[in-house]
């Protein structure tokens, strides 16, 4: 599976050396690759870290991203790379498994890296109840965008609707969801 | 606000045009809150694609064991998303097949509620796996480290990561050794007081023809290849003058 469409567009900006594509890029994937480098390392510090490191290498190494895979495929694998190859420096500095940071390949740009939000294991079974209660059309419409990862035309074939409908449902799943973390102090207002 | 925010929920599907996708970028770049927000979508998406994922698999695990018992019945199932939407539709289509679908999908969520409440007990014993990174850094551990196959450190990293204990398989009791008892909250991790001890079982070739055993401070991890070619990987505390006579015990008893 490729790039889809709307990672190409921040893929071409990022490309183009657009910070502000580059950031939201940052923003929307960092909880992933977080929660994927603390399963992976079993450590938030060295995750973070390792995040870190990790988009900074997507930062240097956007333009050989040639979009065969998910944006998220390519982003994951560097991280565990990096991931493996710091397990493996620590045991011995000559290690089998090779590769480092490419540095001052290209200028890193400033941005304020998001603080690392993490959701308490116990509020994530309160949250996943909390979108069963959502009305039918709300609850669909999000779970084939998020569970499915179906894109909004697809959505709006499947249900029957405009896509500005779906637009509009998908936008109140969130909306609601957000209301309900915040009312339960999952997380900060 | 409420119009900003819905272009902003687009903007992070990936749903807007070129030029809706420079103003929401100049949005969020003049707007710190907005930023906020659209990182909390993804909060929001991370966690439901992981339980999503979860489930799914558990789904497919549902639906393998009960295409074994009642093939009709499992046949139904496919993901749950699917099923709930298939009902929706069916109702205004078939009142009878909708009740069908009502009823399987009635037990797919008691099973997978069952398998959920079983999952809790699954949980990889954080503290213990973190002792484990740290006191496998040791000198000694890198030499040794060294010598072994990539293959072997990557399954060692594999097993010391995996918060999914359930991709193991079940373990004979016959195994255990003497005086060890299954943990309430674990039950691939067996203790007897004093030391603790996890195993993970899995169709894997190493290459291993006999044990091999990695020592890291007061950790061992010992890779047991067995005789029908699965491997068994048992670590913890246990030292090898105890472990020698529990691998003994998995030859002779299988």
């Amino acid at each position: 599976m490729g790039a889809n469409k709307g990672d190409e567009v921040f893929i071409n900006e990022i490309k183009a050396g657009n910070q502000a594509a580059f950031e939201a890029m940052v923003l929307k994937y960092q909880p992933k690759l977080m929660s994927s480098l603390v399963g992976y390392t079993k450590s938030v510090d060295q995750a973070e870290e390792l995040c870190q490191k990790t988009f900074i290498k997507v930062w240097q190494k956007i333009h050989s991203f040639r979009g065969d895979s998910a944006l998220f495929t390519w982003i994951y694998r560097i991280g565990i790379n990096l991931a493996k190859n710091d397990f493996a420096s620590s045991f011995s500095k000559h290690s089998k498994v090779t590769g480092s940071l490419d540095q001052n390949e290209h200028d890193v740009p400033e941005y304020v890296s998001p603080e690392i939000q993490l959701i308490a294991a116990q509020s994530e079974d309160k949250i996943m109840k909390f979108i069963q209660t959502l009305d039918s059309d709300t609850k669909t419409a999000f779970t084939l965008r998020e569970a499915e990862g179906r894109t909004y035309d697809e959505i709006a074939e499947i249900l029957s609707c405009p896509i500005g409908t779906v637009r509009s449902r998908i936008f109140r799943a969130r909306q609601l969801i957000l209301e309900f973390m915040t009312k339960e102090n999952i997380i900060n207002e | 606000m409420s119009k900003d925010l819905e272009q902003l929920s687009a903007l992070y599907d990936g749903e807007l045009s070129l030029e809706e996708i420079h103003e929401g970028l100049k949005k969020m770049n003049e707007d710190p809150r907005m930023k906020e927000t659209f990182h909390k979508f993804g909060l929001i998406s991370e966690l439901v694609q992981r339980k999503t994922q979860k489930k799914s698999s558990r789904v497919l695990f549902l639906k393998d064991h009960l295409s074994k018992v009642n093939p009709i019945i499992s046949n139904l199932f496919t993901e749950s998303s699917r099923v709930l939407f298939l009902k929706d539709h069916l109702s205004k289509v078939n009142p009878i097949i909708s009740n069908l679908f009502t009823a399987a999908a009635s037990v797919l969520i008691t099973l997978i509620i069952l398998y959920q409440f079983d999952d809790d007990r699954f949980q990889v014993n954080r503290e213990n796996s973190l002792q484990l990174s740290s006191a496998i850094s040791s000198e000694e551990a890198k030499s040794q480290l060294l010598n072994a196959d990539q293959n072997i450190m990557e399954h060692m990293i594999h097993i010391m990561q995996s918060s999914d204990s359930h991709t193991s398989q079940k373990i004979s009791k016959n195994w255990i050794p003497v005086g060890f008892s299954v943990s309430p909250n674990n039950p691939n991790q067996y203790s007897n007081g004093r030391n603790n001890l996890f195993f993970h079982l899995e169709n894997k070739q190493l290459g291993i023809k006999k044990v091999e055993y990695f020592r890291a401070n007061n950790n061992w991890i010992y890779l047991i290849p067995l005789q029908d070619g699965r491997l068994l990987t048992a670590y913890g505390d246990i030292p090898p003058s105890v472990a020698n006579s529990m691998i003994q015990s998995i030859y002779k008893r299988k």
